[in-house]
């Protein structure tokens, strides 16, 4: 077997033994789409939804100290099961039928973004 | 003599009162081709879009299934008169509906009616679904899952997120038996959508409730 060949076919094994998706979630795209609407296009809460009667303020992410007191998992698990979860307004609706789990580490990872923290471990 | 007969035939069916339903999809899947229509809006489903940029690219909503969507007689007004259903604009969370939408004149309006009627999904069950103010659809719709969160309706008073369409009339505008069918499998009609998926976390008793209530908004 010609040695082109030989590391192409190495390659491909390679990819599929990690698993690699076709296309990685993209943190940024994702948050515009699903959470901008409520948190604004820089996170600071105040999208289009928040209108004056809206009942809460969402969640400023670009507030270091704030998103500090959450872990990764606490992140993920709003995202997943909405603002009850951790006791907090259920105007923050639950996304676990909706998004993907590698979609949810891309968004978690974009607010740690978003607010320059790495959050309590 | 067969000629006059037919004439007559055709004369009693466009009579008005005659009670006769005219309908006439291809003369109104002709006028939507001419009006440029089709440079917003896709008719032919199943649906298109796999990802967020699919979309996005989208210029108007699909009508694909509009004649399980809308009811008729909303539609045929609408499409001569059409006021922003959206406050902002299509696919931007910053820009205002500047309410733009071509208006069509009646018999224009007519036909496009006819031939969007036409479009039905066959995952839209008829008669499912009556308006009533369901409590338990109250209750969901407005605390346990907040749909005022991105739909504006009217409540107490009209208020509501801008983000997904307003519900304002939405007992006049959409039939009920897709608004459950929405709810029960919105990938179907919108694969990519910022409205979360509620199947699995809503049961379907509830899924109707809420259609039930939603229904009732005038």
């Amino acid at each position: 077997m010609p040695r082109t060949l030989n590391s192409a076919v190495l390659l491909v094994a390679a990819g599929l033994l990690v698993g690699t998706p076709a296309h990685a979630a993209d943190g940024g795209q994702l948050y515009k789409f699903y959470c901008a609407q409520c948190h604004g296009l820089q996170g600071k809460g105040d999208g289009p939804n928040v209108v004056k009667d809206f009942p809460v303020d969402p969640r400023n992410f670009t507030k270091a100290d704030e998103m500090n007191k959450l872990s990764d998992a606490d992140i993920r698990n709003v995202i997943l099961d909405g603002g009850p979860v951790a006791n907090k307004s259920p105007m923050m609706p639950p996304w676990s039928k909706t998004l993907a789990k590698d979609e949810v580490d891309a968004l978690v990872k974009q607010l740690r973004a978003l607010c320059k923290c790495k959050g309590k471990s | 003599m067969r000629q006059t007969k037919i004439v007559l035939l055709v004369a009693v069916m466009l009579a008005p009162g005659s009670g006769t339903v005219w309908a006439d999809p291809a003369a109104g899947a002709k006028v939507f081709q001419v009006k440029r229509c089709q440079d917003c809006h896709y008719t032919d489903g199943p649906a298109k879009e796999k990802t967020i940029a699919d979309q996005l690219a989208k210029k108007g909503p699909e009508l694909w299934y509009a004649g399980s969507k809308f009811q008729k007689a909303w539609l045929g007004k609408w499409l001569q008169d059409p006021k922003p259903i959206r406050a902002l604009k299509y696919n931007s969370l910053t820009a205002k509906n500047a309410g733009d939408h071509p208006k069509l004149a009646g018999p224009d309006a007519a036909a496009v009616t006819d031939f969007l009627m036409s479009l039905v999904s066959k995952d839209v069950k008829a008669g499912v679904v009556k308006p009533k103010m369901n409590p338990k659809g109250r209750l969901v719709f407005t605390k346990s899952m907040p749909c005022s969160g991105c739909h504006q309706f009217p409540g107490q008073k009209f208020t509501g997120g801008l983000n997904g369409p307003s519900l304002r009339d939405a007992g006049e505008r959409l039939n009920p038996d897709w608004i459950f069918a929405y709810l029960k499998d919105a990938k179907t009609f919108k694969p990519v959508r910022q409205m979360p998926v509620f199947a699995g976390l809503l049961n379907e008793k509830d899924m109707q409730a809420v259609a039930e209530f939603v229904s009732t908004f005038k």
